[in-house]
């Protein structure tokens, strides 16, 4: 079965797919990033549009199309976002 | 022997719950978590009560000097404590704890204004205990999917606390004997286990926003 993600374990997946997974300094796709965090195109553009005017994310223009890039603020954000993930789950919660 | 307990307890129950609650704070601003969100209000609450109540015998012991700390002000503390072991509840999906009828919901308040502070005080306490009991079923439910050696020491914390509120509720019944000072020791332990975990969270990693440092 599949297992349930809350929004904020969505965003926390697309960060750190940015952050570990790509050698591409220019960033990585949409299509990259919606085979990596599993969620249709319609509801990864809102987050991703959410996240590059929060400052998380940087939006490059690399060839035509468009590619995301893990801000300063956006690996700062990851940091807290892992160490309050850790926090919650010792209450048996997720955040 | 119960008054030095008692004021352990408080203090204790009051420290712990604020430095969680500044914790959940912290990770609420950091990361907008509604989860955090009701974890800080869960903890401020419960800090919050043990503080009334500690004032309360502070009050009594150094201005009344009555021999006995005010009813209302220990009932009042327990309430705002139930409030916060409510929202931990709350956070582990408890959607319908109030009566969902209108009819229900409007006298559901009505009782209340036709008891005593104590008999208060002990129905709040009973509320407490299956809060708590609940939490820490809950919690502990979680360490056998998770398997995070916090997890199980939250939930042992959150049993204790559930036992020493349901012997702190038990011991009207036997007033002069030492239940109620083994409730109160047990409560101390429950909260010590709730901060083992937290504890060791590594905050010094964490750019904190600029408003909080």
């Amino acid at each position: 079965m599949a297992e349930y993600r809350t929004h904020m374990k969505i965003i926390g997946d697309i960060l750190a797919t940015t952050r570990d997974d790509l050698r591409d300094e220019d960033g990585a796709t949409v299509t990259y990033l919606i085979r990596k965090a599993n969620i249709s195109h319609s509801r990864i553009s809102r987050i991703l549009k959410t996240l590059v005017s929060q400052g998380l994310l940087e939006q490059v223009d690399s060839q035509g199309s468009n590619k995301y890039k893990i801000s300063q603020s956006g690996r700062e954000f990851l940091q807290a976002y892992y160490t309050f993930t850790n926090f919650a789950e010792n209450f048996g919660l997720s955040i | 022997m119960e008054f030095l307990l008692e004021n352990i307890l408080n203090l204790v129950g009051f420290l712990v719950g604020l430095v969680i609650g500044i914790m959940s704070y912290i990770g609420f601003r950091n990361t907008g978590s509604p989860t955090l969100f009701r974890l800080t209000i869960a903890f401020f609450s419960i800090s919050s009560g043990f503080f009334v109540i500690w004032s309360g015998y502070m009050i009594e012991d150094f201005v009344l000097k009555s021999g006995n700390i005010e009813r209302w002000i220990q009932t009042l503390g327990i309430v705002i404590q139930t409030v916060g072991y409510f929202f931990i509840a709350f956070s582990h999906s408890i959607k319908s704890f109030f009566p969902k009828s209108r009819y229900f919901r409007s006298i559901g308040i009505f009782p209340l204004f036709l008891v005593s502070s104590v008999q208060l005080e002990h129905i709040f306490r009973s509320i407490s205990f299956i809060l708590l009991a609940y939490g820490a079923i809950e919690t502990m439910l979680s360490y056998f999917e998770n398997k995070n050696k916090g997890t199980i020491s939250v939930a042992v914390g959150l049993a204790l606390l559930a036992l020493g509120e349901f012997l702190g509720w038990y011991s009207f019944l036997f007033p002069e004997s030492i239940l109620y000072s083994i409730s109160m020791i047990i409560k101390i332990g429950g909260l010590l286990a709730l901060f083992i975990p937290i504890s060791k969270v590594p905050l010094t990693k964490i750019k904190f926003d600029e408003g909080l440092e």
